[in-house]
C-alpha cells in the first residue's frame, strides 16, 4: 500500500467545532415559527384490544387541533426494519408504551392536558412478561405467527462425540439484562409540506430506512418523503427504529403545517428499544491441552412487544457464540420470543456483549480446570489465517485476534504492576 | 477488605449487516475551484464517520481535508448509505466515497496526463497539485478541472459497494455472514470491596485491531467510549421491569457511568490492514464496548475466587454470593 498522507492522521474532527460551541441543531432545536406542538398518548396496559378511543372532551381544550388514532393512517399502519410487525398509532397493545393516540396543538400545554382526557377503552388479553411462557404452545399469541419469532441455528461437527472425548467439559446458565441507550438527546424533530414533499427532520441512524416506513406508513411514493437527519448525539442502536418520524409525518400530512415533537427522557425510555435481556445455556468442552473442542448454546432473547432488530441481534449472537477462536464442532441455537416486556431492538454490538460475556466467562472456566492462565488458553484457541470460523467461513486476510491478545498483554503488564506477568 | 484482580476478554465482530446486502453508494464533484463536495446518505451519530469520509475523499482526490464538504443524510440529496449501525460505515461507505472519488479523479488524470503529454499511470495528485510520480509538474488540479468544464466535462463521480456475504444455511448457519471481522482484547483491572460489594475498575488496557485506524484519535475515542458503557453494562445498568413496566425511566434512578466511575484507559490500536477495506480499515464503533464487561466479569472473578453468572455484577449481586460461600465454610 502506498504511502498516505490524511488517511492514517490524527485530524480534527469536521463536525467538532459546531457541536463544542454549542451550534449544531438537535432535532429539539430546530424550530419553525406556527409549528404545532405533537405529544402521544401511550398505554398503560400491556396487552389488550382497543375498542374505543373517544377524544370528544381532548378537542374541546383550547389550542388542541386535531387527535388522530389507527383510524387515520393513510397507509399500512406497521413498520420495522426487519419484520413490519410495529403500528404508528396501534388497535392492539402489546406493552406498557404502546402509542394510542396523537394529539397536535397550538402549544405543548394544550397537548398535555389533552392527553389527560382522551377516553380509551381496551379489552384486556392475558400478558405474557417471561420468555419461557410465551414460548409454551398455550400461550396467547402476541403477533398473529405466534410468540416465537426466529430461531437461528449454527451447526457444524459432532458436538455430542467431541463432549465424549473432552478432558474437560464446562457447562454453565448465564442471564444478561435489559439496557438503555442513554444517547445525550431524546428523540425530537420537525416536519412540514414543501409543496408536495413531505420533509422530516429528525435524529436518526437510518434516514433511507426511516423514509422507506414512513412512505409505507403513510402511503406517499419515496420520493415524496424527505428524511434530513438533524444533528445527532448518539444512537447506539436507538436511533436506527422509527420513533417520532410516522407522527411528524402523518400530522404535518393530515394538517398541512409544520409540526414538532420532543420526547422527555421518560418517554424515551419507555417507548423506544432496549437491549436484549439473554438467557443462555452454554456448554464447552477442551482437550487436556487446552484446545477447544466444542460449544454447545442455547440462547433465548427477550425482543419484548416488537421485532424491532431482535431477529439481527439473535442470529449475530449466534454466529458469534464461540467468540474469537477455531472451534471444530459447534451446536448453537438462539431463539427471538416476543413478550408484553418494552421492546428489544439494536444496541451497539447486537446480541455479541452479552455473549462475550458468556464465552469469556466460559474460556476461564475451562483455563482453571485444565490449570491453564487465560492468556494461555485465549493462545491456544484464538483464529488465525487459515482458521475456519462456526459458520464454515475461512479467514485468511487481517486476523488480528491474536495480535489484539499480545498487544493488550504487553501493555498491561507495563501499566498493570500487579499483574505479576506470564506465570500468573 | 477490598481484594483485586485482573480479567481478560476477547471478542470478534462481523463488519456491516449479517449474512445480507447493505450496500452504500456516494457521489462526489470535484468542483473547478478544486474543492469537492462528497454526499453520503451516512448517518453522523457523533461516531466520527463524516470526519472519516472526508479523510478518504481527500487522500483519494489529492486535495486537503480542508478542501473537502462532506454532505450527509438528507434523502432529498444524498444517495442510500444504509444505516449508521453494525460499525459499517467505515468499511463500506469508505469504500463507496473512496470508488466515487476514483471516478472524480481519473478524469483529472486523463486530462492532466493528455495536457502534459504524459502516461496516466505515472501521475500523482496531491495537496492540489498535479505530479509526475514523486516530482510536482507546476500544475494545479483547479486548472485541469477548468480546462475539463471549459470543454463541457464534469469532474463527477459515483461509486457503490456492497460486501461480499453469502446467505446462512437455515439449518446449520453455515455461510459467510461478513466480508471481513474486527477482533480485540481488554483487559481489566479491578478491586472489589467485600463488604458493600462494590466494584471499581482501576484500569482497562483495550486493545482493537480496527485494520488501517483512518483517525487514530478518533478510534481512540471510540474505545474510551465504548469502554465507559462497558463498565454500565458490567456493573450498574439494568432497566427494571415489573408486570411489563419500567421502574426506573429517569437518570435519576437508571445509573450509568459518570467521570467519577472512569479508570484509566489505554488504547492499543492493532492494524492489520483489511485488503478489500478503503485504505486497508474495518471498523471500531461496537467493539470498544463488546469485550468490556466480560473483562470486568472475568477480573471480579479473579479478585473473588467467585464467579457471577447474571449482569450487572451490582453490589447487592456480589455481596450475596460472598455471604453463600461463607455460609458453606465450616466454623
Amino acid at each position: 500500500m502506498s504511502e498516505t498522507s490524511i488517511v492514517g492522521k490524527t485530524v480534527l474532527r469536521v463536525d467538532g467545532p459546531a457541536k463544542v460551541r454549542g451550534e449544531s441543531r438537535y432535532g429539539a432545536d430546530i424550530d419553525i415559527p406556527g409549528a404545532l406542538f405533537l405529544k402521544v398518548l401511550r398505554s398503560e396496559v400491556p396487552h389488550g384490544l382497543v375498542k374505543r378511543i373517544d377524544a370528544a372532551e381532548a378537542l374541546k381544550i383550547p389550542g388542541v387541533v386535531r387527535v388522530f388514532t389507527h383510524a387515520d393512517v393513510p397507509g399500512e399502519n406497521s413498520y420495522g426494519i426487519i419484520v413490519k410487525d410495529q403500528p404508528a398509532l396501534t388497535d392492539k397493545v402489546r406493552f406498557r408504551g404502546d402509542a394510542l393516540a396523537l394529539v397536535a396543538a397550538e402549544t405543548d400545554v394544550a397537548a398535555k392536558r389533552a392527553l389527560e382526557v382522551i377516553k380509551v377503552e381496551i379489552e384486556e388479553l392475558p400478558p405474557l412478561y417471561d420468555v419461557w411462557a410465551a414460548m409454551d404452545e398455550k400461550a396467547p399469541e402476541i403477533h398473529a405467527k405466534g410468540n416465537i419469532l426466529t430461531v437461528s441455528r449454527v451447526k457444524k461437527g459432532d458436538v455430542d462425540a467431541a463432549l465424549e472425548t473432552a478432558a474437560v467439559v464446562v457447562s454453565r446458565r448465564y442471564t444478561t439484562q435489559r439496557v438503555e441507550h442513554c444517547y445525550i438527546e431524546t428523540e425530537a424533530g420537525v416536519a412540514y409540506m414543501d409543496d408536495d414533499t413531505l420533509v422530516i427532520k429528525a435524529g436518526t441512524q437510518n434516514p433511507h430506512y426511516d423514509r422507506r416506513d414512513v412512505s409505507r406508513v403513510l402511503g406517499l411514493p419515496i420520493n415524496r418523503v424527505r428524511i434530513v437527519q438533524s444533528a445527532t448525539g448518539g444512537g447506539f442502536g436507538g436511533k436506527l427504529d422509527i420513533s417520532v418520524q410516522c407522527f411528524l409525518g402523518l400530522a404535518a400530512l393530515k394538517l398541512g403545517r409544520p409540526v414538532r415533537i420532543v420526547y422527555d427522557r421518560r418517554e424515551s425510555i419507555i417507548a423506544t428499544g432496549k437491549r436484549h435481556p439473554f438467557f443462555v445455556e452454554y456448554t464447552s468442552a477442551a482437550t487436556k491441552e487446552g484446545k477447544l473442542l466444542a460449544v454447545k448454546a442455547k440462547i433465548v432473547g427477550d425482543t419484548g412487544a416488537y421485532a424491532s432488530y431482535g431477529p439481527a441481534t439473535l442470529n449475530r449472537a449466534a454466529v458469534h457464540a464461540t467468540g474469537p477462536y477455531e472451534v471444530l464442532n459447534v451446536d448453537i441455537k438462539a431463539l427471538c420470543v416476543y413478550t408484553n416486556n418494552p421492546f428489544s431492538g439494536a444496541m451497539r454490538g447486537f446480541g455479541t456483549p452479552q455473549m462475550a460475556f458468556v464465552a469469556e466467562s466460559q474460556m476461564d472456566l475451562l483455563a482453571q480446570a485444565l490449570q491453564l492462565s487465560p492468556l494461555e488458553i485465549r493462545r491456544r484457541n484464538v483464529l488465525r489465517p487459515g482458521s475456519l470460523t462456526a459458520t464454515g467461513q475461512r479467514l485468511d486476510k487481517s486476523v488480528g485476534i491474536g495480535a489484539t491478545l499480545e498487544a493488550a498483554w504487553e501493555k498491561a503488564c507495563q501499566v498493570m504492576p500487579g499483574l505479576g506477568g506470564e506465570a500468573r | 477488605m477490598k481484594k483485586h484482580g485482573y480479567g481478560i476478554g476477547s471478542m470478534w465482530y462481523g463488519i456491516g449487516s449479517t449474512a445480507a446486502t447493505n450496500p452504500s453508494g456516494a457521489f462526489v464533484d470535484f468542483l473547478d475551484d478544486g474543492t469537492a463536495i462528497v454526499l453520503s446518505g451516512c448517518a453522523e451519530i457523533g461516531q466520527g464517520s463524516t470526519t472519516v469520509l472526508a479523510q478518504i475523499a481527500a487522500e483519494t482526490l489529492g486535495v486537503d481535508l480542508e478542501d473537502v464538504a462532506v454532505i450527509t443524510a438528507d434523502t432529498g440529496v444524498t444517495p442510500d448509505a444504509g444505516p449508521s449501525s453494525a460499525s459499517r460505515q467505515t468499511y463500506i461507505s469508505g469504500n463507496a466515497v473512496r470508488l466515487a472519488a476514483e471516478k472524480a479523479r481519473e478524469q483529472v488524470v486523463a486530462k492532466a496526463a493528455e495536457l502534459l503529454d504524459l502516461d496516466p499511470v505515472d501521475i500523482r495528485l496531491r495537496h492540489g497539485q498535479v505530479w509526475y510520480e514523486a516530482e510536482p509538474t507546476g500544475r494545479t488540479i483547479k486548472d485541469i478541472i477548468a480546462q475539463c468544464r471549459g470543454e463541457g466535462i464534469l469532474t463527477l463521480g459515483h461509486g457503490s459497494f456492497n460486501p461480499v456475504t453469502t446467505n446462512l444455511d437455515p439449518a446449520t448457519g453455515q455461510g459467510t455472514p461478513y466480508a471481513t471481522y474486527a477482533f480485540a482484547t481488554q483487559i481489566a483491572e479491578v478491586d472489589v470491596d467485600t463488604e458493600t460489594g462494590i466494584v471499581e475498575v482501576k484500569k482497562i488496557v483495550a486493545a482493537h485491531d480496527v485494520g488501517t485506524a483512518v483517525n487514530p484519535q478518533n478510534v481512540e475515542g471510540q474505545i474510551e467510549g465504548g469502554c465507559s458503557m462497558g463498565i454500565g453494562y458490567a456493573l450498574l445498568e439494568e432497566v427494571a421491569v415489573k408486570d411489563g413496566k419500567i421502574q426506573n425511566p429517569g437518570l435519576s434512578s437508571y445509573l450509568i457511568p459518570t467521570a467519577l466511575d472512569m479508570p484509566e484507559i489505554f488504547p492499543v490500536i492493532v492494524e492489520a490492514t483489511e485488503p478489500s477495506g478503503p485504505y486497508g480499515a474495518k471498523g471500531v464503533g461496537e467493539p470498544a464496548l463488546v469485550p468490556t464487561a466480560a473483562a470486568i466479569a472475568n477480573a471480579v472473578a479473579d479478585a473473588l475466587g467467585i464467579r457471577l453468572y447474571d449482569l450487572p455484577l451490582t453490589p447487592e449481586r456480589v455481596v450475596a454470593e460472598i455471604k453463600a460461600l461463607d455460609s458453606l465454610k465450616p466454623e
